[in-house]
């Protein structure tokens, strides 16, 4: 370590900003921006779906151009998708579920382009970090991730289910029903252990259990449409008339910076852990914010800090999940997983191979990503106010071009008629589910993290061979359990409970 | 639908395709437009790599468009049934791991496609092992080691597997050996080398791709592959059988069409393939993977398939696999 370690960092910074400042990639960089953000802004399609239908164009490319044209499409994406969270309140994946709560909710206050911009600043800031963090401690950080076994994993997730009870709108009781139900969509499918069909009912569709995609744009975009045709008037938005009122003010820094690096630090650590990623990045950025505030009563309504906190902690987090892919090869999650094969189709092999043997890919690759963060912030802070003139779209055109764009999201990942079905089906589900106050995201949480929560605590008890003890006996799974212990407790403890429901109901008021 | 509603349909279906199935002149110039391989797992995946890489040599030899098709989930069954119920007119290739076809009855009560009729093989690919790993740290440097010292441990002995051929071979050493070692499964194989590496399995049965690319970096150590002989891709690894563990586990992609295709289609697909594996690039992008590059002529591949779903029968009872 000492300064050769710190001379080692820029040295190899040095190597990879040679490689990805060519005019080429440059070009490319830019390219996968705007693709990313054109095809990412549209209501309910996020980066999944955006690099999975893209992905094809980079299959020509030189592998470093490819993966600076995904990245860029990536961090399009991602930002459109907090976009349209800010705008419609319609999340185009997991991790901007959060943001659309207080972003949203400014947008309705007329302070859209404000949410905007201080996400994409306080995003710019925390990908800088994170990419300092990865360039310092990305071969430290893989030891870490490598510590954790099928017990830790089982752990980590209870922990993430508890936090989504937490974070929940509305009744305790509604939020755990809300994580059960998404625990047993989670369940249909093939069983792991012994390849028996669970609610299957023998459509073939099925057999790899429900897709994430039409759950969730079921879920979230179909619902929300609905749910604005179902008003006799429609409200119209207050769009902040002149593009200068749309830059924050030097109290809104006052107020965002803070968040900002709380969320940064949080999003870089939970990066690092496979399965963790940008969704509990956010989550859990959005229950400190709260936590901490000096007034909670605000989040839910307009809260700028609900919006910088949680989108720094995405970001930070989106680009330390790439440590466990280039040092291990592990994808963290499903976004890494097109990144894999990307490489793949190239040829590579991720692992720590690539960081030693094609030290110009890796560096390079790190390197686009700060390059792809500034083209954002210089590309999207200008166009701020065209993405807030979609607010000015008349619904009838709206509406109809968002089923039109979730329908074709959904049908292009998997040419499979049957999922609009489930889509639809989704749609109805969480209409209902709305009906009866019930929120969706913990059952999407549910959704995600039971099927692996209940994977590792098989595989767990299997190699205990049924002693449940092996939970206690690993400190980083007993740390994670009596976190989740304690935070079972603040939520049963009545004068917590109280002071919870009554924020909530605020909320929802 | 009424009955004379229904006849009418089908009739005008019936017809319509008729005017569509090309005649024995034009099946002569096949190919006439772009061709798809149908791959069974999504973009970027292993199976994808290796399927595009045939797309873009045939499309070089052939001089025809090749597009690849990703017919992903369960397990292949989609694509299988998707590849299986297209027109047999040769525009249509599923390129895909034998063992998705032969492993068919074994697994499934009732398989959407007849695995003995439905495909015919019109080229071999591969041939591929499984591989039984442990991590380096272990004392284990051989087969013969690492059986000894599991015997000793009996049922307190753990070891993981991800997919279904790496069940069937971690059974066939079991019931060779009469070690008790007790199966963790894993999604993929990469979820098991945290377990592994911290000494909660003994030992694993993983892909080669995978245990070539664990290998290569040194993570973790291979002791026998289940070929009945050693590989050129890897002649330095010693094949389980030669280490008194009889086996012959042998996986195999191919280019697979639906049955009926015509003969001059098959033979031309068939001779664009064995071009494009009998090159030395071919050899070397199969070799690092784990697998070597195999030609053989459509009867001996089509009896080697057929042979395979009886194997996969036997191996299914072995490992106490259950149809569903």
């Amino acid at each position: 370590m000492g300064s050769g370690f710190e001379f080692n960092i820029i040295a190899n910074l040095a190597t990879g900003f040679g490689a990805a400042a060519s005019l080429e990639n440059l070009g490319f960089a830019l390219l996968g921006c705007v693709l990313g953000t054109l095809i990412g802004v549209l209501p309910g399609i996020g980066p999944i779906p955006t690099i999975a239908m893209l992905l094809p164009i980079t299959y020509g490319l030189n592998p470093l151009s490819s993966l600076i044209m995904l990245a860029g499409i990536y961090y399009g994406a991602a930002y459109g998708g907090s976009t349209t969270s800010i705008l419609v309140n319609i999340p185009g994946e997991a991790s901007s579920i959060v943001t659309a709560i207080d972003g949203h909710q400014m947008a309705k206050q007329g302070r859209a382009g404000l949410a905007l911009a201080v996400s994409a600043l306080g995003s710019f800031f925390a990908g800088c970090v994170g990419i300092v963090f990865i360039a310092a401690f990305g071969p430290p950080l893989a030891a870490l991730a490598q510590e954790f076994n099928s017990p830790d994993y089982f752990a980590l997730m209870v922990l993430g289910l508890v936090m989504a009870v937490m974070l929940a709108h509305g009744s305790v009781a509604k939020a755990f029903a809300m994580v059960f139900v998404g625990l047993l969509l989670g369940l249909v499918g093939t069983d792991v252990n012994s390849g028996t069909q669970r609610y299957t009912f023998g459509v073939t569709f099925l057999f790899d259990g429900l897709d994430f995609l039409p759950l969730v744009i079921g879920l979230f975009g179909i619902v929300e449409v609905v749910k604005n045709l179902e008003l006799k008037e429609m409200p119209r938005m207050t769009v902040a008339a002149r593009f200068r009122d749309l830059w924050p003010k030097l109290s809104d820094f006052k107020d965002a910076w803070k968040p900002v690096l709380r969320g940064t630090g949080l999003g870089s650590l939970l990066g690092i852990l496979p399965g963790g990623g940008a969704v509990l990045a956010s989550f859990a950025s959005y229950t400190l914010e709260k936590k901490i505030a000096a007034d909670p009563t605000r989040f839910g309504r307009g809260a700028i800090e609900g919006v910088a906190g949680p989108e720094s902690a995405n970001n930070a987090a989106a680009q330390t999940s790439f440590i466990p892919l280039l040092t291990l090869g592990i994808p963290s999650n499903a976004v890494m997983a097109l990144m894999m094969g990307a490489l793949m189709i190239q040829g590579i092999q991720p692992g720590a191979a690539v960081m030693t043997k094609q030290p110009e890919l890796f560096w390079g690759l790190v390197a686009s990503m700060w390059i792809g963060n500034v083209i954002l912030v210089v590309l999207n802070l200008p166009l701020i106010g065209i993405w807030v003139k979609l607010l000015s779209i008349p619904y009838r055109l709206l509406f109809p071009a968002i089923l039109l764009f979730c329908v074709v999201g959904v049908y292009a990942t998997n040419t499979t008629p049957g999922m609009i079905a489930l889509m639809a089906g989704f749609g109805a589900l969480g209409y209902v589910l709305h009906k009866f106050g019930c929120e969706p995201a913990p059952l999407v949480l549910g959704f995600i993290l039971g099927p692996v929560m209940e994977e590792n605590l098989r595989r767990s008890m299997v190699m205990s061979r049924g002693d449940p003890m092996v939970f206690l006996e690993r400190p980083i799974s007993a740390t994670l359990l009596v976190v989740s212990a304690i935070v079972v407790g603040l939520i049963v403890v009545p004068a917590f409970r109280k002071s919870r429901e009554e924020v909530f109901q605020e909320d929802s008021a | 639908m009424t009955p004379s509603k229904l006849f009418t349909r089908t009739a005008a279906a019936l017809l319509g395709a008729a005017a569509l199935v090309p005649g024995l002149a034009q099946s002569q110039a096949y190919p006439t437009r772009e061709i798809r391989f149908v791959c069974a797992f999504p973009a970027g995946s292993g199976a994808d790599v290796l399927v595009r890489y045939f797309a873009n040599a045939v499309q070089k030899v052939s001089g025809n468009t090749i597009i690849v098709e990703n017919k992903s989930g369960a397990a292949g069954l989609i694509a299988a049934e998707y590849a299986a119920r297209s027109r047999p007119d040769g525009y249509t290739v599923f390129v895909h791991a034998s063992s998705g076809i032969a492993n068919m009855l074994a697994l499934y009560k009732k398989p959407p496609i007849d695995p003995y009729k439905a495909m015919e093989v019109v080229a071999t690919i591969n041939r591929q092992p499984f591989m039984i790993m442990v991590d380096p740290k272990s004392p284990y440097k051989t087969l013969a080691q690492l059986t000894e010292a599991m015997k000793k441990k009996g049922e307190k002995a753990t070891y993981g597997v991800a997919a279904m051929t790496g069940r069937v071979v971690g059974e066939i050493y079991k019931a060779r050996t009469g070690i008790k070692a007790v199966e963790v499964q894993y999604k993929t194989a990469n979820d098991s080398l945290n377990d592994q590496l911290s000494g909660r399995l003994d030992y694993t049965v993983q892909d080669p791709q995978y245990a070539m690319a664990m290998h290569r970096e040194g993570k973790l150590r291979i002791l026998g592959v289940s070929t009945g002989e050693r590989l050129q891709a890897n002649p330095d690894l010693p094949t389980m059988r030669e280490q008194g563990v009889d086996m012959d586990v042998t996986g195999w992609f191919a280019a697979m069409v639906p049955a009926g295709t015509p003969a001059p289609v098959k033979a031309k697909l068939h001779e664009w393939f064995v071009k494009v594996v009998s090159t030395p690039e071919t050899k070397a992008f199969l070799n690092q993977s784990g697998g070597d590059p195999l030609i053989e002529t459509q009867e001996q591949a089509q009896k080697r398939l057929l042979r395979d779903i009886d194997s996969w029968k036997e191996w299914a009872k072995m490992a106490r696999i259950v149809p569903q």
